[in-house]
């Protein structure tokens, strides 16, 4: 297999034109988003720079201790999104959102290159590009999930007091919510997987075959990282949840949304 | 401390230590009339009484208990509270009997014993009937004919006619009264009605200004 074909600088640039299409076409379309298009290019590019960088020196410097902050980092990064789009949750909710993130993420991440791939776990080459897939996905999913969760709720408040009054426990009323929501969140995760192959060939796939992997080998990463997504996921959005609802109602089983 | 008679009574009872109740005694098997201004915190006391709110202050005992000492489910079970938002499942009649029964572990009732309910509440529509199609003073109705069914010891309604004209309100409230006496069940009401009042209410309690920052 042919290595990869470095892209100078020039050439690389070239890409950018492609961003005058965009923009023609919301002028002609009257988006009013030409902003936005140029300030999320601007920032993915100074932001995968500075990605790069690190990178190339921790892989040049190998130390646990980077691979360590820079897990600690986009743990922290993600927990931060989700929270951000959910801020009316009451604290311990938000706490037990945070550590369903940290020890899903940490859990499959470990299982994944420890065990699968046979990896130190503190082989940046490794457990840097996976942890950011894994976490990434898992911070979508959580956020989907919170924001069925609390939407849920507020639509049906009627229902929640109605049920209470009736002398129905707190817990059989709010598991139907965790439920849902739960389904709500892996459904995009197990849709994703039914197209895989056929509609596209995913981006972690692309990038291997790309560098000079056999697609053998790029075939085997991306139905393990698949899986792993989606465990992350599934376990995120279930821990969250779990423990999160449970933060809603106290002992006099009064629920305080 | 309790009177024989009494099923509910407070003690220096306070909401959010904005609202201070006077001490008030419901009376067991009789039909209670709570009347006064709105924002005097009416609502609130019903759900004080359920336990689904906490007082900032005061006790209430129900049947001579402290229900801080009492498991709220098991309360509520008794002392049930329609409050004036009400919900149905987007399902018939029947099936909103099922799903109710359900939540309470229990099998849904039969046919015959639903439409009885119904009949109380003034409602004649089959049982398959979808309650989404449903006026809201018949969808209040049908509430409170399940509610009803559970048949708890106390129950407690929060403006009971506000959906309602006039005349079906009265027969209404007329035929749960009657029920409610057959079947010794201590009835709590809300209303701003002072027709409903006078007519139905043996313990009239006003919760007036007064019981504010006193």
């Amino acid at each position: 297999m042919n290595s990869i074909i470095k892209l100078d600088i020039i050439h690389f640039s070239l890409i950018y034109l492609l961003l005058l299409i965009i923009l023609a076409i919301m002028k002609k379309s009257k988006i009013n988003q030409t902003k936005l298009l140029l300030l999320a290019s601007f920032r993915m590019t100074i932001q995968l720079i500075l990605a790069g960088l690190i990178l190339t020196y921790i892989f040049d410097n190998p130390h646990p201790a980077f691979v360590v902050i820079y897990l600690l980092g986009m743990i922290a990064f993600s927990v931060h999104r989700v929270l951000s789009k959910n801020k009316d949750i009451n604290k311990n909710f938000k706490l037990a959102i945070t550590f369903s993130l940290a020890f899903s993420g940490v859990f499959i991440l470990g299982y994944f290159v420890m065990v699968v791939v046979g990896e130190s776990f503190f082989s940046p080459q490794y457990t840097i590009p996976l942890a950011g897939m894994i976490i990434g996905n898992s911070m979508t999913g959580a956020t989907l999930g919170m924001k069925t969760f609390t939407e849920d709720i507020k639509n049906q408040r009627n229902k929640i007091e109605a049920l209470l009054n009736l002398g129905v426990t707190p817990k059989k009323i709010l598991l139907p919510f965790v439920n849902n929501a739960l389904e709500t969140a892996l459904l995009p995760t197990m849709n994703n997987m039914l197209g895989m192959g056929i509609i596209s060939l995913p981006g972690m796939m692309t990038g291997q075959i790309l560098s000079g992997t056999e697609p053998t080998t790029a075939i085997m990463y991306q139905i393990a990282i698949m899986i792993a997504i989606c465990t992350a996921v599934c376990l995120t959005v279930f821990c969250s949840l779990t423990f999160g609802y449970k933060t809603l109602y106290n002992s006099r089983n009064q629920i305080k949304l | 401390m309790c009177m024989e008679n009494t099923i509910f009574e407070t003690k220096d009872l306070a909401f959010n230590a904005q609202i201070y109740y006077q001490d008030i005694k419901i009376i067991k098997d009789k039909v209670n009339f709570i009347v006064g201004p709105s924002g005097t915190g009416k609502s609130s006391l019903l759900r004080l009484l359920n336990g689904t709110l906490s007082p900032s202050g005061g006790e209430i005992y129900y049947q001579s208990t402290n229900i801080l000492e009492m498991d709220t489910i098991e309360l509520r079970k008794e002392v049930s509270l329609i409050s004036q938002s009400v919900f149905l499942f987007d399902e018939s009649i029947r099936e909103n009997f099922r799903l109710f029964y359900d939540y309470r572990g229990l099998d849904k009732p039969s046919d015959h014993m639903m439409e009885e309910y119904l009949k109380i509440c003034n409602i004649s529509f089959s049982l398959d009937k979808d309650c989404t199609t449903m006026s809201g003073g018949e969808r209040q109705r049908v509430y409170l004919a399940i509610f009803l069914s559970f048949m708890p010891k106390v129950i407690m309604l929060d403006e009971p006619t506000s959906a309602l004209d006039k005349d079906n309100g009265l027969t209404v409230i007329q035929n749960v009264v009657d029920f409610c006496k057959n079947n010794n069940i201590t009835v709590i009401i809300i209303s701003h009605d002072n027709h409903l009042t006078q007519s139905f209410g043996e313990n009239i309690i006003i919760i007036g200004k007064e019981g504010i920052n006193e």
